[in-house]
This record gives C-alpha cells, sequence and structure tokens, in this order.
C-alpha cells in the first residue's frame, strides 16, 4: 500500500524502471547475482535450492522430545543479547542489549530481553522466597509466592527501558547498531497481581505518601515510588510471555512500573514499605538524576519520554538486495500512553512520510511500523519520528542537547539517523 | 621445612586422593560457593583476571606465578618459597587468607563452612588439567534436572476444609508479619535518619576497614582502581565537561552512604558489616571526601543528622515538561523541512561495537 510517489527524486524509481534495470546489460545481471537479488533468475541456471534433494527433503528429523525446552533454528545463533565490556567494570554488575534489528512483531522473547544486574542474576528458590509488605499499613503482612497467585490476576503488554538507553549518545554518534544504541529495552506480556491489590490486602494508612521496593539480590536493590503511582497501575509479576519470569528478569516476582524508567521495576522483589517520604537511596541520587550544564541536577525523572528508532535496515542489518522495494521497519514507544503516528525521513529530515503502524496498539507498549518503498540506490538519511497520544513529539538530539547539554546520560529520546550508503551499509550518523 | 613445603609434600601422598573424591561430589555445590569468589574471580574458558588472578589450572599452580596479574608482595614470595595450590594449602587459604598468608592483598575474609571450602575446591578442580587426570575416572557432572517432576505443585497439605482463614484484607491471604521479620528485613535508612540502628564508628576505625575491605576496587583513597567506581573528589567538577560525580561532589544526603554500604557493599559479601563498622567506614568516606576533616570524629545514630553534604541544594523535581520540546500537540514539519539539504556533521566513533581491548571508550558512561 504505502507505495505513494513522492516529490523527492530518490522515490521515483517505480517498479517498472526496476524490472527494466535488471532486463539490461548482462553487467547489471552479475551485479543483481552478487546482491541476491533474484539471483537464481538473473543468472538463467537453475537454482539448486530447488533442483537438489537436501538432506531435510530425504531423511526423518529429531523426534518429539529431542528438546524438552525449545531453541531457535542454529540458524538463528547470531541473535543474541550482546554487552559492550567496557561500559562497566564488572559482568556482575553490568549490561546486555537487546538485538533489536533481529526482531519483528512487538513481543520480545524472553531469552532476548536485555540485562541490566547490580549484584548478579540471584538464583531464587520460589519456595523460600516471601514478599513482605510493612510501614504504615494496618497489618504488615508476609506472602509466599502460593499466597501471591490466589489473587485476581492481570495480563498486560508493557515495555521496560533503561532510563540510560541511548545514553553513550549525548556527544554525538558513538555505537554502530541499533542493539547497542536502542538495545536497553523490552516488549513482554506480563501476568500478575495489581501491587494496589496487595497493599489494600495490608490495608494503607492515609498518611502514605510514597513506597519503597526492594529486591532479594544482593545489591538489595531499592527505589521510592510515589503512592499515587503504586495504586495506580503497577503490576506484581510473576509471568512473562506466558512462562514464569527468566531469573534474569527477577525470577520468581518482579515489579513492573508501567512507562517508568526500568530500574524502578525491581526483580526478585521481596518488601514493599509505604512510607510518608521518599528515601533517596543511591540508585536515586548518586543515579538517575539528571546533571543539567548548570551544575544542577533533576531528580525523579521517571517518564519514559516518546521514542523510536528505525532497527531495518541499520548498522548490524544493511540491505544487501540492492535497489527496489525496500521494506523499513522499526519500533516506537511512549511512557505517556501509546503512539498516535510514526513518521519517516529518508533525507535527514527534510520530508517526511507517515508510516504504517501493525499489531496491537496498546498504551506503554512497543508499537511496530513499516514504511515500504522503491529504493533507487542513491544513498539515504535514515530517520524515524514517533508522536504519542497526549501529541508528544519525538525532539531531534540537537532540540535535547539545547535543553540539557550533554552530561545528562538518561532520558535520550532523540531521533536517530542511519547513514544508508549506496553499496546498502549503514552506519550511525548526525546530521544537519 | 617451611610450613608451605610441609603442606605441598604432604598432597604428593594424599592429594590426589583427596581431590578425586571431592571432585566426584560436590562441584556443582562449589559452584555455588563461587559466587562469593566472582566479584574477583573468573574460571573456565576465556577467564580474565579481574581483581584477583583468573583460577584456571589452580591445582598444582604454584602460588603468585600468573605472570600477567600483579600480586602482593607476600603472595609472590610464598610462592618463591614453594607454595603450590592444593586440596590441603587451598583449605587453610580459604579459610583465613590472611591468617594463612599475611599481606595477601586478597579482601575477602574466608569461607566459614568446611562443605563450602570442600566443594569450592572441588568446583575449582573441574577447571584444572592436573586434578582431572588425577581423577581415577573422571565421573560426568551431575545433570540440573534429572527426570523433571511432570508436576510442579506441593502435595496438598490436608483436608481443604481444615485451611485457617486469616481474617484481615479483602482476600484474607498472606500472613502477618513478625516484628523480628520485619527488623530482618527493614535497613532502609531515610535523609532525616529514620531507619538508623544504634551504633558508632570514628574514621580511624573504618580507614582500617576501608583498607581491608574496600580499597582494593575503590582505591585506597576514594579514587578507583581502573573501572571501579570513583568515590571521593570531583569538586567543582558538575559544570565541567567531563563531571565527576562522587559522594563529596553530588551526592545530597550523607544517609545514602549508610544505606548503600549496609544493603550492598563490599560488592560480592554485601551485608557483611556490623552497624558500628558501617558507621565507622561511612564515617571515613566523610572524611575522604573532606566532609569531615578529623580522624577521631565518630559517627553514630546520634551525631548523623549533623552531617550536610555541600550538593544537597542542586537538586530539584523533575521539570522535563517545561522544555520546548515537550510543547503538546505542535504539529510537526512534514514537507521541505530545513533550509539546505541535511549534511552528515557526526559519526559513529566506535566502529568495532566488541571491542576486546581494554581502552576507556565512549563519552557518555551508563550507570
Ligand atoms: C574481594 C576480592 C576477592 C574475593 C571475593 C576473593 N578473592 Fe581470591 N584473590 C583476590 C586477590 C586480589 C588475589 C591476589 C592476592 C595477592 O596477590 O596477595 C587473590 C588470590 C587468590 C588465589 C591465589 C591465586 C594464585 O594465582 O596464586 C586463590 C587460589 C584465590 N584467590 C581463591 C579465591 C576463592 C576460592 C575465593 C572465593 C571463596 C576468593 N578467592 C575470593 C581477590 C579476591
Ligand atoms: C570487588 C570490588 C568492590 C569492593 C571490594 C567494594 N566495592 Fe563498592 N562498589 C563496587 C561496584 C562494582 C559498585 C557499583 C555497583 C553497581 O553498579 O550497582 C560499587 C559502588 C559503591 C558505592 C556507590 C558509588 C556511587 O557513586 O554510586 C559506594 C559508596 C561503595 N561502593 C562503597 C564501598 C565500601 C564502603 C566498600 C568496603 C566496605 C566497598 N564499596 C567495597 C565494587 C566494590
Amino acid at each position: 500500500m504505502s507505495q505513494q510517489p513522492t516529490k523527492d527524486k530518490r522515490f521515483v524509481s517505480s517498479r517498472r524502471s526496476f524490472l527494466q534495470g535488471g532486463l539490461t546489460a548482462a553487467g547489471g545481471a552479475a551485479a543483481a547475482a552478487a546482491l541476491g537479488t533474484g539471483a537464481a533468475f538473473a543468472a538463467g541456471t537453475p537454482d539448486p535450492a530447488i533442483t537438489d534433494i537436501k538432506d531435510w527433503n530425504q531423511y526423518s528429523g529429531a523426534g518429539v522430545d529431542a528438546a524438552p525446552y525449545g531453541m531457535p533454528s542454529p540458524f538463528e545463533s547470531h541473535v543474541v543479547r550482546r554487552d559492550v565490556p567496557w561500559l562497566t567494570a564488572d559482568p556482575v554488575s553490568s549490561i546486555n542489549f537487546t538485538p533489536l534489528h533481529e526482531l519483528d512483531g512487538i513481543i520480545t522473547p524472553n531469552g532476548l530481553c536485555f540485562e541490566r544486574h547490580h549484584s548478579g542474576v540471584a538464583e531464587v528458590d520460589p519456595a523460600e522466597h516471601r514478599l513482605m509488605i510493612n510501614g504504615l499499613v494496618d497489618k504488615p503482612l508476609v506472602f509466599t509466592m502460593q499466597d501471591l497467585m490466589r489473587f485476581p490476576r492481570e495480563n498486560k503488554v508493557y515495555f521496560l527501558e533503561c532510563a540510560a538507553n541511548s545514553g553513550m549518545e549525548w556527544r554525538g554518534a558513538q555505537l554502530n547498531g541499533c542493539q547497542f544504541t536502542h538495545g536497553m529495552i523490552h516488549n513482554v506480556m506480563y501476568t500478575g497481581v495489581r501491587l494496589r491489590t496487595l497493599l489494600e490486602e495490608a490495608g494503607v494508612k492515609p498518611s502514605a505518601k510514597w513506597l519503597l521496593a526492594e529486591g532479594a539480590d544482593a545489591s538489595g536493590m531499592g527505589r521510592s515510588i510515589p503512592i499515587e503511582k503504586a495504586l495506580d497501575d503497577c503490576l506484581v509479576a510473576f509471568k512473562m510471555n506466558g512462562e514464569a519470569l527468566r531469573p534474569e528478569q527477577g525470577y520468581p516476582v518482579r515489579l513492573c512500573v508501567p512507562g517508568w524508567e526500568g530500574n524502578m521495576w525491581v526483580k526478585w522483589l521481596r518488601r514493599l514499605e509505604v512510607g510518608d517520604k521518599p528515601w533517596h537511596l543511591r540508585e536515586e541520587t548518586s543515579k538517575y538524576t539528571d546533571l543539567m550544564p548548570d551544575g544542577r541536577a533533576r531528580r525523579f525523572t521517571w517518564a519514559m519520554d516518546v521514542k523510536s528508532v528505525i532497527t531495518n535496515p541499520s548498522p548490524q542489518a544493511p540491505i544487501t538486495h540492492g535497489r527496489g522495494h525496500t521494506v523499513i521497519t522499526g519500533v516506537a514507544w511512549s511512557g505517556h500512553g501509546a503512539i498516535k503516528r510514526v513518521d519517516v525521513s529518508i533525507d535527514g529530515g527534510r520530508n517526511w512520510q507517515t508510516a504504517r503502524i501493525d499489531g496491537p496498539s496498546l498504551s506503554r507498549s512497543m508499537h511496530r511500523f513499516y514504511y515500504e518503498f522503491d529504493w533507487n540506490g542513491s544513498p539515504l538519511y535514515l530517520q524515524s519520528r514517533a508522536i504519542d497520544e497526549q501529541g508528544y513529539v519525538q525532539p531531534t538530539k540537537n532540540a535535547l542537547r539545547a535543553a540539557r547539554g550533554e552530561n545528562s546520560i538518561y532520558h535520550n529520546n532523540g531521533i536517530q539517523t542511519w547513514y544508508i550508503k549506496a553499496n546498502g551499509e549503514a552506519e550511525n550518523v548526525e546530521v544537519s | 621445612m617451611s610450613k608451605f613445603l610441609k603442606l605441598t609434600a604432604s598432597v604428593i601422598l594424599f592429594g590426589a586422593i583427596a581431590t578425586t573424591g571431592a571432585n566426584a561430589q560436590d562441584a556443582d555445590a562449589g559452584k555455588k560457593v563461587f559466587r562469593k569468589c566472582a566479584a574477583c574471580h573468573a574460571v573456565g574458558k576465556g577467564a580474565k583476571n579481574k581483581v584477583g588472578p583468573e583460577l584456571n589450572e589452580l591445582i598444582g599452580r604454584v602460588a603468585g606465578s600468573l605472570e600477567d596479574y600483579k600480586y602482593s608482595k607476600a603472595m609472590t614470595a610464598v610462592g618463591e618459597e614453594g607454595l603450590v595450590w592444593n586440596n590441603d594449602t587451598l583449605t587453610e587459604y580459604l579459610t583465613k587468607p590472611r591468617g594463612f598468608i599475611k599481606g595477601t592483598k586478597m579482601a575477602f575474609g574466608g569461607l566459614k563452612k568446611d562443605a563450602e571450602i570442600e566443594n569450592v575446591i572441588a568446583y575449582l578442580a573441574t577447571y584444572s588439567a592436573s586434578a582431572e587426570q588425577a581423577a581415577a575416572e573422571p565421573e560426568e557432572m551431575a545433570e540440573p534436572a534429572e527426570t523433571a517432576d511432570a508436576t510442579s505443585g506441593q502435595a496438598p497439605a490436608g483436608l481443604a476444609a481444615d485451611a485457617v482463614i486469616p481474617d484481615h484484607g479483602n482476600y484474607h491471604l498472606g500472613r502477618v508479619a513478625l516484628p523480628e521479620e520485619i527488623t530482618a528485613w527493614d535497613i532502609d535508612v531515610r535523609p532525616d535518619g529514620a531507619g538508623l540502628p544504634v551504633g558508632k564508628g570514628t574514621v580511624a576505625d573504618g580507614g582500617v576497614i576501608y583498607d581491608e575491605s574496600c580499597a582494593v576496587c575503590h582505591g585506597v583513597f576514594g579514587e578507583g582502581e581502573g573501572r571501579w567506581p570513583v568515590l571521593s573528589g570531583g569538586f567543582d567538577t558538575l559544570t565541567a565537561d567531563r563531571p565527576e560525580k562522587t559522594i563529596g561532589s553530588y551526592w545530597p544526603f550523607a544517609s545514602t552512604i549508610f544505606d548503600y554500604v549496609n544493603r550492598a557493599m563490599p560488592f560480592g559479601n554485601a551485608r557483611s558489616l556490623s552497624a558500628d563498622e558501617t558507621y565507622a567506614v561511612t564515617a571515613y568516606l566523610l572524611y575522604l571526601n573532606d566532609i569531615v576533616t578529623d580522624e577521631s570524629f565518630e559517627l553514630s545514630n546520634e551525631t548523623f543528622s549533623d552531617i550536610k553534604l555541600p550538593n544537597e541544594e542542586n537538586f530539584y523535581p523533575d521539570d522535563r515538561l517545561e522544555e520546548p520540546n515537550f510543547a503538546k500537540g505542535t504539529e510537526p514539519c512534514m514537507q521541505n523541512c530545513g533550509d539546505r539539504p541535511a549534511e552528515i556533521v557526526m559519526r559513529a566513533r566506535v566502529l568495532d561495537v566488541t571491542p576486546d581491548n581494554d581502552e576507556e571508550g565512549g563519552a557518555g558512561g551508563i550507570d
């Protein structure tokens, strides 16, 4: 559908001109073969993928129990989380990144959800796990996992984005790959109990203003959450995408704080304390505060702003098929609600086309967008720009820098540019 | 003959047998114990030196003998004296590192249980070829899940009708937390001092603890070894091109130091300091940051409220929504935006995104 011709020269090459191109000089055929565009057709020889009998055509494969817990095809073994070792001192307190360029749709598979731990992955025995509620409540309570599963449950799809996602890019283009520039995010369907339901079971006192959420890992991860948010949409989740949480995502139980920075989504959740003031723990003072150019710092910057990125093509996923019909795809999300619209530019933001959003459009969940066009083979400056249901528009990186300088680390939701070269390679750049 | 040589000799007779037994039984349990070491040591394929040396081929290694690791003088010396790592010498060292090798820089208090020591040695032995050869018939590592039970639920506890229903709440689920249980878990401390335990410690006491348990990573003056966090200095850098955010230059509240050290430090051995020790080391961190200047200063639950950090006033609530880029509902430009065609002004600096060198890379870190 969205092959609308535009004024831009690069959009002009039509399907007809592509076919003509494919049929011209012998040199053209060789080039097409090298690019993998209809290779067999162009070469005029039968395709062995069709004419040969492959092993899998002939011999039976593995039986049903070969892998009691199934794994991806070995041909997909490159689809993994990756880290950037120089970012942190030790893998026990470090981060890796979701391979966004290998995914489609809106759900992140459990094994590919990026990890961030502050003292490694706690290996918690669910039989010995407890969740305590104490502080300004009528009755301090302790729940076992079995208790938690007896409360009414709900299923919700939410993105979780680390506040430092794209944080390496404040001073300019740094890392080549959307996995590294934007991969501190995942989008998962959670099953759990409303935090509100649990708090009401203990009875919240009228003086309550804040909630401390604390993890059972060796970093004792803790964050202060305003009580309005705690009583609104937070979820105490024990399932992700239908199965038990993965250990690295907080097994057996984690907090979901929809739309707010990932650090607050305390994993291995073991305690909720109701109080009347914030705690100002390390992760809300030393970290996750945003230093401004005047030397002062914003605190309690919780919400994740409207943002998008083109995942394909991108530096780890160049265009290998040559010119012709091309699918551009990416993801968009906002902590302020659903995504209303995504625009794509192929000329560095001079002209924009509205992309097609496909799949579920849910509040504070990732959205998938596509933009299809005929690429004529000349270089592109690809950008995407999301607008959320509140009307917030994803800003340029320069607009963010003008407001915040370059040292605030967190909440960089600026527009990303990929430079697509004539050979289909992609590079992380910034344009004027 | 030195005590080290004696131990080394005894293992020639008994060590191999002992190793064999342990290897077969306890390597799995040892893997768990190794988590206490993993903050500082790596073992297995591709293991590199961290705070401590990598531990591949440990059994049979002369102490302090890795060429690419910088040991303490004490460790090098005992190696030269002939100390070789085996079941017996490791048992001694891991029971009380500094008792066995005076002056070792391994900032680790030791393992308390004999079983833990046996198991961790058995685990390390699986990464030592010499130990494996010694084992008559190395058994395969136990499969983690034998044949998993097809059901996951616990057996019913009795007649459903006999279950006791508590009277709290809407669903009558969970039980009332006991005061001892709340005390055990409720360790958080607020800026107003709420949550501080009774206790005290001086700057001088804290210095001893810090040198022993913190300096390996954070540096003797809090300057940070390698890429471990810097804990001091950075004054007047918050408006600089490369700000250094430390306790002294950035943190708003002293309570955060106490709370964080108490819950999370030393890294890899959290919750191991007493309340007095935590007061002392907090006092010492204040001293390293010139917040207190007297070595005899004693920090306690009573003196705590006197401490103010210089940067407290410079934090303010999120006001992002007042930035121009948050103006709602402005229809963004769609056609012929900007006066000139776009040009590249900056390119990715890190072309190889998986650098395996140790260079300090990147402009902005993640935290
Ligand atoms: C806080 C960091 C830290 C922890 C935790 C730690 N170590 Fe060490 N370890 C070191 C350092 C540093 C050295 C070097 C000691 C020296 O040079 O004096 C060392 C040395 C060693 C050596 C001597 C290796 C050689 O090449 O001679 C062994 C064996 C060892 N550690 C085992 C362990 C085991 C097993 C554990 C866990 C039960 C452990 N360590 C926990 C830091 C640590
Ligand atoms: C094995 C290395 C290691 C040792 C030993 C260690 N730390 Fe740490 N420390 C770390 C790491 C790693 C972090 C950051 C953890 C994270 O990413 O969450 C840290 C963070 C800190 C911070 C917060 C820094 C900031 O700017 O937010 C303080 C304060 C601290 N440590 C104090 C101590 C004290 C006091 C001790 C000794 C009792 C100690 N540490 C021992 C590795 C260590």
